[in-house]
This record gives structure tokens, C-alpha cells and sequence, in this order.
């Protein structure tokens, strides 16, 4: 039996809300320049002018007055200070919160209901992966020719890295932010996150953390790679210290939106939602907030002594003082790598859901697909040395530390196998979300073969430093995981905004972007094996062709994405009507109407049957 | 997916975000419990940290460095630019010891003391339903964490700077044990002034009736991470005051 849940929720008229009616971007925006300035002021003023540290704690301390102000002028602080006077919410002002009759305002504001989180998060993604596009640009267009002066050459390296860490940044949130808050919750048939306000809480410093990422971009000065390898970073200038704060900052939001996605799956689950009637995206989501709660202690750990060094003459890496750079590649790549596979995970398994759904089928063996990604998961934290095999750190681990990574193409392997048997023999709807499927298919192939290339010390020894590492990791993030978020996106999309994302337009998005990767990033491979170094603004003339094939091939992406960015603006209020269940699936977010309501439920179901029963008369025998 | 929307009717269906204390106490001990283990995952980077520079003593420099030893600077500053090194003694290598074990495990004590106020409040109200013994173990339990922050400040204080000559500037740097006690304990007190938050937050909550013996999910949250923070104590005390110089 399926059934739509409509809405029939009261319209309730009320004064809720107290401070919050006043509250939103603007004055978010408004509190953190104002805080930013006045921790500017106070620090410039109190910290004696020739000390060394002076610019890097004055930076510093105005960063945190950014946050600060930004948290206070957003409504984040709110609830904390109340409690702590003993002040809690009322039923009221909890209604105020979630943005109930408040329109498209409550966009704007620190709302606490998860959907609008979720439409928060499309947006902060697309923003991050703009700003990041735009520089990727700027990068490829310096490489169209050898010896281009496009941009100063320290100028570049702050490009490669503020791209690095925008688009690591962006790809984390691109699929557990928008559909980890958006449809999540209601896969479980719960009526909101475990814990609103932190889940606002999680999107609004996020933000914070991106306006402080942008402004290394306006300081400079950040020239060593989003990595940002110690100890060369002490030598960096104030951009550095924003940098670091920013991590510092993103992960008191992953942390946050992580227990909080944990929380609310294995305590809100309605009736009947066993654990392996999950739909698998809830899954996929869950185990990457458990892995985000693993390896993110050591991202902010490592940002926090970086920090130190620069700012209170601590010596955690450097040499001459006691230190080490080492302690640094550790720290960061003990979080590195599992962070691959945060960002991996959900995408796989939205691809996972949308494969099941759109071939009528079952996900193909249900437990191997959990299995792979928990296996994934757990095997990710003992693989981080790796990305050292180079640098002489522990050679005599090398061959534990290569085969820990190659067994990574087991699980991986797995998911293979559930692709591919779910789509087996299915009736399979070519419809926009299953284009990007096998976009994702044929682009993760290329990515896991090479990745096993490159867990070979010998191989690895040889390619490390070159433009083949580059291609490799751009097949994994761009290839696959931007194509399983673009994917999730047009499946969810409907569910969303009650609206398809247009097919015509979203088909050739996918096919400048599918041609666009494999011009970029096959040409990037043969720059790669011909030994082209990573990370110079200008190369040897014998790298000419590859690389203005590889910017052609960027220019290409780039179109695409602006045709796909430019689909998803207009069908938010122009696109074919899509009705409550466009694609005919069983897991409930689709059995609610489109828009959910507040609170998803008026009455929470009781489930009954697992989530891809769809028949077998659909299935072809 | 199948659903019945009839036979399961959500005895608090009117209110998502407004459910009883019960209810919403089950996810809040699981938040608690995942916070407690990033925060235990946080404090084994901590303690990495501290083994991996110990064990790596770069340069010999874990509890020394060339410098000059500090109470020969003039005027006695601790945060000055020196220029004119003309005017300094001969650099030497400076060692600068290990920091007061005594202080470390009476900073460990009182937190210790603190939690077992914060127990013994959580117990009060929970078993005997007993607000007034709440509100004041809740708050002398605050007042001693607070004594636990001023020993936390001093022990920061404690930790000896060396006037460090490098190659274009003299500046005063921590040795590698310095730098990891700076974190060390900076992590503790940034835990401790997070105790004294919610301490403030449980006695003013209680005194305005927002706790109650009825009401009483919060104060055992607090109790939990409280109770961690003391067990974090102990371990970084034990820690750092038995593995400490190299020998």
C-alpha cells in the first residue's frame, strides 16, 4: 500500500520568536564585520607593535571576532544564552524558529527547520563550488600555455590552494548537507533533526567559516597548497591565519551536523523502520558523519597548533625548536584521507538510491552495499601514510601502508558489484537523475583503476609529485562525487521545489561536463606521465598540448555547470510541475506532499515493507 | 514502502519540537555520548602529539633549545622583541625541566572534586528529589571548577619561554614539552570554562525552576560530560607528569 501523507497542519497565528524577528543574513553579516572590527581594534591596540606574532594574533583574534559576531547577529547564540539564565523556548517561539508562515524569509534566517536547512545547504554549495569554479578557472587559463603571466605566480598558489579547501569544503556538504538535512529525516519518518537548532546551527557556521576562507583570498599571502604543509606555513603571511581558523571553524559545524544526522537516525526512526529497511542514502549518510566524527578532531587539532606557532611562538613543527613537520603530515593526513570517503560515501550511496529507483529494482544484495561502505569507512583510518610514501617518513612502513590501501579496492569493488546488479536486467528510466548514474559509473571506474596504480610504491614513487595524482583525485571528486551530488540533485529536486529540473537543459549539462572531464583530465594523466610537476604556475614546453586540451576540456566543465546552475535558477519557479511522487518510490519522503509540511507528518507511519518492493511484474525476467 | 497511517498515532503528534523530557533525554545522552567521543578522539591526537615530539626529540630541543635562559633577560618581560644581540649573554643550551607535577595533579584533584559535587547534585535531585541539596552542590560544584580555571591559568603561566636566537630575529619560543603543555592544558581550560558555562546554567536553571525533580534529563548530561572532563584530567596528569624528560 502507498499513500500520501497531505498536509493538514493549523494555520497558527502568534508573537513567538522574541530577539530572532529581528535576525537574519543581513544582520549576521552586519554583527560579524562590526565583531571582526572590534576584536581588530582591541587586539591592534593592546599587542605591542614588534613582536614578531603581532599580525598573525591580530588576525587571528579578528577572525574569532568575525564568528562571533556573525553567530550573535544570526540568532545562533540565542538559545544557549537563554538556557543559561534558566529562559527556555516556548512552543511558540520554537514554531518562530522553524520558519512557519514566514515565506521565503525564513531562507534568510536562522531557522531550525530541517528542510529549509536543506534548501540552505543547495544553495551555500553552489556558492562554494562557484567561488571554487571560478578560481579552478583562473588556474587552468594561467596552464593554457606554458610561460603564462594570467596571474602572478604567487597569486596562483593562493589559487590552488583557497580552490583546494573550497572545493574539499563544498564537496563534503554537497550531498549530506542538502539531502542529509532535506529528505534524511523524513526517510526515517521523523519530523525533524534529532537537535533543530544545532542543525541550524551547523549551516550558519559553515557560512562563517566560508566568509573567513574568501577572505585569504582578499589578504594573500597563503602560498603553499591546501594542505598547507608546515613548516613553510609559519613563513606564510596573514592569509594563513584566516585559513586555519576556517578549518578550525568548519569543524565545530561537521562535528555538530554529525551527531546530529546520527542522532536523529537511530533514535527518530518511526514504527517499523528497522535498520535494514533504511533506504540506503540514510546509511550513506550515517556512516559519513561517523567517519566525519573520527577524522575531524585531527583537522581542527592540526589548524589549532598551526595557529599556535604562528601566534604564541610554540614550536609543535618547527625543527630548530624541538618540533617536527612531520607531526603536522601526519595529523593532517590521519583526517585526509578518511575525509575522501566522507565526501565519497554519501555520494555512492545517493547514487545507490537513485540506481534502485529508476530501474525498479532493489538495491542489488542491500547488506553488501552497507558492508562495503562500513568496510570503507574502516579501513579509510588505516591508510593515511600513503600520501607520505615520498616524502622518507617511515620507509619500513611503506608495505603495510600499501597494502592497507590497496585493499581499499575491495569495498570499492563492492559498490561496483551493487551498481551494476541493481541496474541488471532492470527496467531502467533514462530520465536525468540516471544520466548522471552512469556519468558517475564510467567516471569512477577510471578513478578507482588509477587510484590502485597509485597505492603501488614503486608506481607511486614515480607519479606522486606529477599531474597524474591531480587527474586522479579530480576523477574522483569532479567525476564522481559532483556527478552523484548533481544526480542526487535532480532526483530530489521535484521534492524540493515541486518542479523537474529540466531535462533538455540538464542533459546538456551532463554531456559538456562528461566530455569536459575526460578532455580535462585524460589529457591531464599523459601531462602527468610525461612527468609534468603539480603545482607550478608554468612548465616545460614539451607539456603544451596536453595542458591546452586540459583548459579547453575546463572551459568545457565550466559551461556546463553554468548551464546546470542556470536549469536549476529557472525551474525553481518555472519548471514542469512534478506532483508529490514523480519518480514512483516507496521511501517516504515521497510520501509526503511537495513542499513536506512543517513537520513532515501529521500522523507518523508505520512501516511495513522495505523501500524498493516495487514489484516484480516491473522487473524483467 | 508500505505504511499504515492509522494504527500508530504519535502520542505527541502536536508538537516535533516539543516533546516530553523523556523523550527528548534518549538522543540528547546519545549526543552526549558522540560528543564524548570526538572529544576522547581529540584528546588521543593530544596525546600523539605529546609521545610522537617526545619520542621524535628533534635536535634534542624536547625540553631544551640555544637560547638564553630566561631570568637573565633585562627588565624581566616575557613577550619583548630583543634587537642589539650585542647586549644579550652568550646563547647556551637552555633547559627548562619539566612543569610542577603538584600543580598539575591539584588542578587534576579539584576538577575530580568538582565532578563529584556535580554527582553528588545529579543524585540529589534525581534519587532523593532534592532540589535546594541541587542547587547548592550544583554550585559549589561550578566555584571549585572555577578554582580548577585560575590553577589552569597559572599553570600556562608556568610554562618557561627561552629568548631563542634564529637566523634573521631573536624571539622567545616554548620548547617541544612547553608547546605541548601550552595545548595540553589550553584544551583542558577551554573544557573547564565549558564546566563553569553549564555549572552557572544548571544552579541559575534550578533556582528559576527550570529544573526540577520531575525535570531533572538535564543535570545527568551535565554529570556525563563533567564526569569525562575529571576522567581526562586524570589521564593527561598521568600522562604528562610520568612521561615527561627523555632519559
Amino acid at each position: 500500500m502507498t499513500t500520501t501523507l497531505e498536509h493538514k497542519a493549523p494555520v497558527i497565528k502568534h508573537e513567538g520568536g522574541g530577539l530572532a524577528r529581528h535576525q537574519n543574513f543581513l544582520t549576521a553579516m552586519i554583527g560579524g564585520v562590526a565583531g571582526a572590527f572590534i576584536a581588530w581594534a582591541i587586539s591592534h591596540h593592546f599587542f605591542a607593535q614588534d613582536v614578531r606574532t603581532t599580525s598573525d594574533a591580530v588576525a587571528v583574534l579578528t577572525g574569532c571576532g568575525w564568528i562571533v559576531g556573525f553567530w550573535l547577529g544570526i540568532g545562533a547564540l540565542n538559545a544557549p544564552l537563554a538556557w543559561l539564565i534558566g529562559s527556555d523556548q516556548t512552543r511558540k517561539d520554537q514554531l518562530y524558529y522553524a520558519g512557519e508562515d514566514q515565506g521565503t524569509k525564513r531562507y534568510w534566517k536562522y531557522c531550525t527547520d530541517h528542510k529549509v536547512v536543506g534548501v540552505q545547504y543547495i544553495v551555500m554549495t553552489m556558492v562554494l563550488l562557484g567561488a571554487g569554479g571560478i578560481l579552478a578557472m583562473a588556474i587552468r587559463t594561467e596552464l593554457i600555455v606554458p610561460g603564462n603571466h594570467f596571474v602572478d605566480q604567487q597569486v596562483y598558489n593562493g589559487f590552488i590552494a583557497v580552490h583546494g579547501m573550497l572545493m574539499i569544503l563544498a564537496l563534503i556538504v554537497a550531498v549530506a548537507g542538502p539531502w542529509g538535512n532535506f529528505v534524511v529525516p523524513i526517510m526515517c519518518g521523523a519530523k525533524d533533526m534529532a537537535f533543530p537548532r544545532l542543525n541550524a546551527l551547523s549551516l550558519w557556521t559553515l557560512v562563517g567559516a566560508a566568509g573567513l576562507l574568501l577572505t585569504t583570498l582578499a589578504v594573500g599571502s597563503l602560498t603553499m597548497g591546501w594542505v598547507v604543509l608546515a613548516p613553510i606555513t609559519d613563513q606564510a603571511g596573514v592569509g594563513m591565519d584566516f585559513f586555519a581558523l576556517a578549518i578550525l571553524v568548519f569543524t565545530v559545524s561537521t562535528t555538530v551536523a554529525g551527531v546530529n544526522t546520527i542522532c536523529t537516525v537511530f533514535t527518530m526512526r518511526t514504527k517499523g523502520m528497522t535498520l535494514e529497511r533504511l533506504p540506503i542514502m540514510v546509511w550513506g549518510a550515517i556512516i559519513a558523519a561517523a567517519l566525519g566524527l573520527y577524522a575531524f578532531p585531527y583537522f581542527s587539532l592540526v589548524e589549532a597548533l598551526q595557529i599556535l606557532d604562528r601566534t604564541f611562538s610554540t614550536s609543535f613543527f618547527i625543527g630548530n625548536a624541538g618540533g617536527t613537520g612531520w607531526l603536522q603530515a601526519n595529523l593532517f593526513w590521519l583526517m585526509g584521507h578518511p575525509e575522501v570517503y566522507v565526501i565519497l560515501i554519501p555520494a555512492v550511496a545517493a547514487v545507490f538510491e537513485i540506481a534502485a529507483v529508476m530501474a525498479r529494482k532493489p538495491v542489488f544484495s542491500y547488506r553488501t552495499a552497507v558492508a562495503g561502505m562500513v568496510g570503507l569507512a574502516g579501513l579509510s583510518i588505516l591508510v593515511w601514510a600513503h600520501h607520505m610514501f615520498t616524502t622518507g617518513w617511515a620507509p619500513t612502513l611503506g608495505g603495510p601502508f600499501m597494502v592497507t590501501t590497496e585493499l581499499i579496492s575491495i569495498p570499492t569493488g563492492l559498490f561496483f558489484l551493487v551498481l551494476i546488479g541493481t541496474l541488471w536486467r532492470g527496467n531502467i528510466w533514462m530520465k536525468l537523475p540516471t544520466v548522471w548514474v552512469f556519468g558517475f559509473i564510467a567516471n569512477f571506474i577510471i578513478a578507482g583503476i588509477t587510484g590502485i596504480y597509485l597505492s603501488d610504491i614503486p608506481i607511486d614513487n614515480q607519479l606522486h609529485g606529477t599531474m597524474f595524482v591531480t587527474a586522479h583525485f579530480h576523477y574522483v571528486f569532479v567525476g564522481s562525487v559532483l556527478f552523484g551530488a548533481i544526480g542526487a540533485l535532480a532526483f530530489w529536486y521535484p521534492k524540493v521545489t515541486g518542479r523537474y529540473l529540466d531535462e533538455k537543459l540538464g542533459r546538456i549539462s551532463f554531456w559538456l561536463s562528461f566530455i569536459g572531464v575526460q578532455v580535462t583530465f585524460l589529457a591531464m594523466f599523459i601531462s602527468g606521465l610525461r612527468g609534468m610537476p603539480r603545482r607550478y604556475a608554468s612548465y616545460a614546453f614539451i607539456f603544451e598540448h596536453t595542458n591546452f586540451i586540459s583548459t579547453m576540456g575546463a572551459y568545457m566543465i565550466m559551461a556546463g555547470m553554468l548551464v546546470l546552475m542556470g536549469a536549476v535558477i529557472y525551474c525553481w519557479n518555472h519548471g514542469e510541475p512534478s506532483g508529490s511522487n514523480p519518480w514512483h518510490a516507496n521511501s517516504l519522503e515521497w510520501l509526503v506532499s511537495t513542499p513536506p509540511p512543517l513537520e513532515n507528518f501529521d500522523v507518523l507511519p508505520v512501516v511495513t515493507e522495505d523501500p524498493y518492493n516495487f514489484g516484480k511484474e516491473l522487473v524483467r525476467s | 514502502m508500505s505504511i499504515d497511517t492509522h494504527s500508530h498515532h504519535d502520542a505527541h503528534a502536536d508538537g516535533g519540537h516539543h516533546e516530553p523530557p523523556e523523550v527528548v533525554d534518549g538522543r540528547q545522552r546519545m549526543a552526549i555520548w558522540l560528543f564524548i567521543g570526538g572529544d576522547a578522539l581529540t584528546l588521543g591526537a593530544l596525546f600523539f602529539t605529546y609521545l610522537y615530539l617526545r619520542g621524535v626529540n628533534t635536535s634534542g630541543h624536547w625540553m631544551s633549545m640555544v637560547g638564553y635562559p630566561g631570568p637573565q633577560l633585562p627588565g624581566g618581560h616575557t613577550w619583548a622583541y630583543y634587537t642589539g644581540q650585542e647586549s644579550l649573554p652568550e646563547a647556551t643550551t637552555v633547559v627548562t625541566g619539566p612543569l610542577s607535577a603538584g600543580l598539575n595533579w591539584l588542578g587534576t584533584l579539584v576538577t575530580v572534586v568538582s565532578a563529584g559535587f556535580i554527582w553528588a547534585a545529579e543524585r540529589a535531585l534525581r534519587v532523593a528529589k532534592n532540589k535546594g541539596s541541587f542547587t547548592l552542590l550544583a554550585g559549589i560544584g561550578t566555584l571549585v571548577a572555577l578554582v580548577a580555571v585560575f590553577i589552569s591559568f597559572h599553570q600556562l603561566a608556568a610554562v618557561p619561554q627561552i629568548l631563542s636566537v634564529h637566523a634573521d630575529n631573536t624571539v622567545l619560543a616554548f620548547t617541544a614539552y612547553g608547546s605541548s603543555m601550552i595545548i595540553i592544558i589550553g584544551s583542558g581550560l577551554v573544557h573547564l570554562m565549558l564546566l563553569v558555562f553549564l555549572g552557572v546554567g544548571l544552579t541559575l536553571r534550578s533556582v528559576r525552576g527550570a529544573i526540577s525533580v520531575e525535570n531533572w534529563y538535564q543535570s545527568r548530561l551535565v554529570r556525563m560530560f563533567w564526569v569525562w572532563v575529571a576522567i581526562s584530567a586524570v589521564a593527561i596528569s598521568a600522562l604528562t607528569t610520568t612521561i615527561n624528560t627523555i632519559h
